[in-house]
């Protein structure tokens, strides 16, 4: 076994020096933006013009999607060359997920999967060179982690689909360019026979984007109000949209992966040593190290599996329970390390800090504890995809969906 | 990066899966638990011959000279037995003990004799149990004109039963702890089997035993420090043992939930019991990936103080919270003590201890991470 991400073979030692370099160069005047690593809920302008600029200077060398072909936008790189690009963005808090605040790594896959050869060439180079930026609009009013029952229709008419409905506690604080979506096709028709995936132009007449203000930020209603889309944007054809939601969702339930650890623990670290009582730094406390202790070792077994997910989508062995195990653990780690840090600092870990990122912000970390619990179907869900990956009370073991 | 396991790996996992299959029936291994009957002579003779004691130390001392990992594969199967005796008491830490702590003449007299069985060395190195760590090591040493005099009792000795010798720590008149290997038959040596809800230790009785210098370990007996350096080599083996036998629980588990029935339907469709398989499965994939990876620095030669601490902390408790998880879904099949979930529980709880509990290790950890100034 080799857990070493930068462990290059010869064969990409010169493009680390390259990308090493291309790097430093891109960030130069911009390292306060370190451990800008996840989707930012706050509106900082400076920041997001500086991640957009960055994610289309890298989307336009292919290095966002390395292992694409070139005319849908990548680079024709090996996974090898991917893993220079991940651990060197990682030197400064990013990775290729969220260069900047879209879901291109969720949409490209599944258009790989399920797009035509006409869809992919359309669509994926603007996604792949992050020229646009995609929403995932699920969650409807109504529906929570049953997506299935959706109750957004698209009926056709001609060479459109004419959408109605509503999906809610989607997106960011900054507009959208396509919305990616489950629609119901057949109000009548048999639950998952019913449905298709739609990829529609954001602008298009009769979208209204409203600001929702929760628990982890900004988020968004989208109406549909008898909205005209194109069938072109039709992905994996008519009813199949089920299939199509299972490999969005494998890949939104851990299963994409990741190389990257989670920065807040140098943080906390740092507090510990700063922060004296009685004149001793509160890091010598025995009681205070037992907590770093657990959240240490929570985070570290985050970032194995999350490196062990990345590792078995890369080299091709999938795993049936690795996306639901993995978000399953985040989800109760984030809520633990939530009262971990009220524990280690009191209300200090209450107070908005907005000269840190969020992702390394104390406040961040225990709103978003509960905040996070359910994003993408709740933790029950997590479970019970679990349960039947394992086969519990079965005679089969449901396999993962394909990906890529 | 590469996280799967080598061709030769994977071949010395089918051996020992294969030896536990042959050797250690669940049927049969139930009853030794049960029976307090953990030391099986003929085991050890067979792990032995197929190379298994002593399997990291180098060829010129009776060893195979494999990496750490080629060593946890075979412990990892060897765990899913659970198999008893002491191929890891004596044929990886007593043996890593010698040979970090000797000079050359030392590993060439006490080694190759672990390697092929015939002597089994037992380590024995605290007195109190409520403390893992130096300060628990209370035996003393008293000079004599013709050597010294051990005193003392070591309560808790994993696989005493076992031992043709212990590794013992002694405290010298000085203060400073030190290493000696003493004789099981020495004058004055006594064992008694502790009783209670654990398996294969005992007591170990030290009165007023002569020793000599030639059985310190090193030319002073060494230091605690050495052991350490011995423990970051071993720690992360017994975890592997560990991760085995949580895989065992979890796997026995999921297959009941599919063939128990009751309210007329298999017990694994009830999501409450859905969610003791995903607790288990998650105290077990977080044992099995911090192991591995103190195993992958061990063999890498970085620095494996930290992990191999977080390894044991994290080993100890997948192992007890995965068993007692089991429990929840076996309810009152799973604790008949001739159940194989009872040798489980049984030995979930003694490795708990063995060795210091999971929050001793993880303050370990960090001390090893984030050094205290006092």
């Amino acid at each position: 076994m080799d857990f070493n991400v930068s462990a290059d073979p010869p064969h990409v030692m010169d493009f680390r020096k390259e990308v090493a370099a291309w790097m430093a160069e891109e960030f130069k005047g911009h390292e306060h933006l370190r451990w800008s690593a996840s989707w930012s809920t706050r509106e900082d302008q400076d920041e997001y013009k500086f991640r957009r600029g960055l994610a289309e200077k890298l989307g336009a060398k292919g290095w966002l999607f390395p292992l694409y072909l070139k005319k849908y936008g990548g680079a024709e790189l090996t996974v090898d060359h991917q893993m220079v690009l991940e651990t060197e963005l990682f030197k400064y808090g990013l990775n290729l997920s969220h260069v900047f605040y879209t879901l291109a790594r969720i949409v490209a896959p599944v258009l790989i999967r399920w797009g035509t050869e006409e869809q992919k060439t359309e669509f994926l180079p603007p996604i792949t060179r992050a020229q646009i930026c995609v929403w995932q609009v699920l969650t409807e009013p109504h529906g929570g982690s049953d997506i299935a029952n959706c109750q957004t229709k698209a009926i056709r008419d001609g060479d459109h689909y004419v959408v109605n409905g509503q999906k809610v506690m989607v997106g960011h604080h900054l507009p959208p360019d396509y919305l990616w979506t489950l629609v119901c096709t057949n109000p009548q028709g048999k639950r998952h026979e019913n449905l298709a995936w739609l990829h529609i132009p954001a602008n298009l007449p009769g979208v209204t984007i409203q600001h929702m203000n929760l628990m982890m930020g900004i988020k968004n209603a989208v109406f549909f109000d008898n909205v005209r889309v194109p069938a072109k944007y039709l992905i994996g054809g008519e009813n199949n949209g089920w299939k199509v939601a299972s490999t969005h969702m494998e890949l939104e339930h851990g299963g994409d992966g990741r190389i990257a650890a989670d920065p807040l623990i140098e943080r906390v670290i740092e507090y510990c040593r700063n922060t004296h009582i009685d004149g001793k730094p509160i890091m010598e406390d025995l009681r205070v190290r037992d907590l770093i202790a657990d959240m240490t070792i929570e985070l570290n077994t985050l970032r194995r599996f999350n490196q062990l997910i990345y590792w078995r989508r890369f080299a091709k062995k999938p795993h049936p329970y690795g996306g639901p195990q993995q978000r399953y653990y985040q989800r109760m780690l984030r809520l633990r390390n939530g009262e971990r840090l009220q524990a280690i600092m009191g209300a200090d870990a209450l107070e908005q800090n907005l000269s840190v990122h969020e992702v390394v912000d104390f406040e961040y970390a225990v709103r978003t504890g509960p905040g996070q619990l359910h994003g993408g179907g709740t933790l029950d869900t997590d479970r019970l995809i679990f349960a039947r990956r394992l086969g519990l009370g079965r005679p089969t073991i449901e396999k993962a969906p394909e990906t890529d | 990066m590469d996280l799967s396991l080598t061709e030769t790996q994977e071949e010395f996992k089918k051996v020992a899966e294969d030896f536990v299959k042959a050797e250690v029936p669940a049927h049969q291994m139930t009853q030794w638990y049960k029976n307090k009957q953990t030391f099986r002579p003929e085991l050890v003779k067979k792990a032995a011959e197929i190379g298994w004691l002593g399997m990291m130390l180098p060829e010129q001392y009776g060893g195979a000279g494999v990496s750490a990992m080629d060593c946890a594969v075979v412990f990892e199967a060897l765990g899913h037995g659970p198999v008893p005796g002491p191929l890891f008491t004596s044929g990886v830490l007593s043996a890593q003990m010698i040979f970090e702590a000797c000079a050359e003449e030392q590993r060439k007299a006490l080694l190759p004799k672990i390697c092929d069985g015939s002597s089994i060395v037992v380590p024995a190195i605290t007195d109190k149990a409520a403390y893992w760590g130096p300060e628990a090591v209370e035996t003393r040493l008293a000079k004599t004109p013709a050597g010294y005099i051990m005193n003392g009792v070591k309560r808790f000795v994993f696989d005493a039963e076992a031992a043709t010798s212990f590794l013992c720590a002694a405290r010298t008149e000085e203060g400073k702890v030190v290493f000696l290997l003493v004789d099981a038959k020495s004058a004055g040596v006594s064992i008694k089997p502790h009783i209670g809800f654990f398996v294969s230790v005992a007591e170990v009785r030290f009165n007023q035993v002569a020793v000599t210098p030639a059985d310190f370990l090193g030319s002073s007996g060494a230091s605690w420090s050495t052991l350490e350096a011995a423990l970051e080599k071993s720690l992360p083996i017994l975890s592997a043992y560990q991760v085995g036998a949580t895989q065992e629980v979890f796997d026995i588990t999921c297959e009941y939930t599919r063939t128990r029935v009751v309210f007329g339907q298999p017990i694994g469709r009830f999501q409450r019991v859905q969610d003791h398989c995903v607790d288990i499965s998650i105290n077990l994939d977080m044992a099995r990936w911090a192991t591995y990876e103190a195993i992958w620095r061990i063999d890498s030669g970085i620095d494996a103080r930290a992990g191999a601490h977080e390894a044991k902390a994290t080993a100890s408790d997948g192992y007890y919270h995965g068993t007692n998880y089991a429990h929840m879904v076996w309810a009152g099949p799973g604790t008949d003590y001739s159940h194989p979930m009872m040798a489980h529980s049984v030995l979930a709880h003694t490795l708990y201890q063995y060795l210091g509990t999971p929050g001793q290790h993880k303050r370990l950890m960090m001390d090893a991470l984030y050094p205290r100034a006092s």
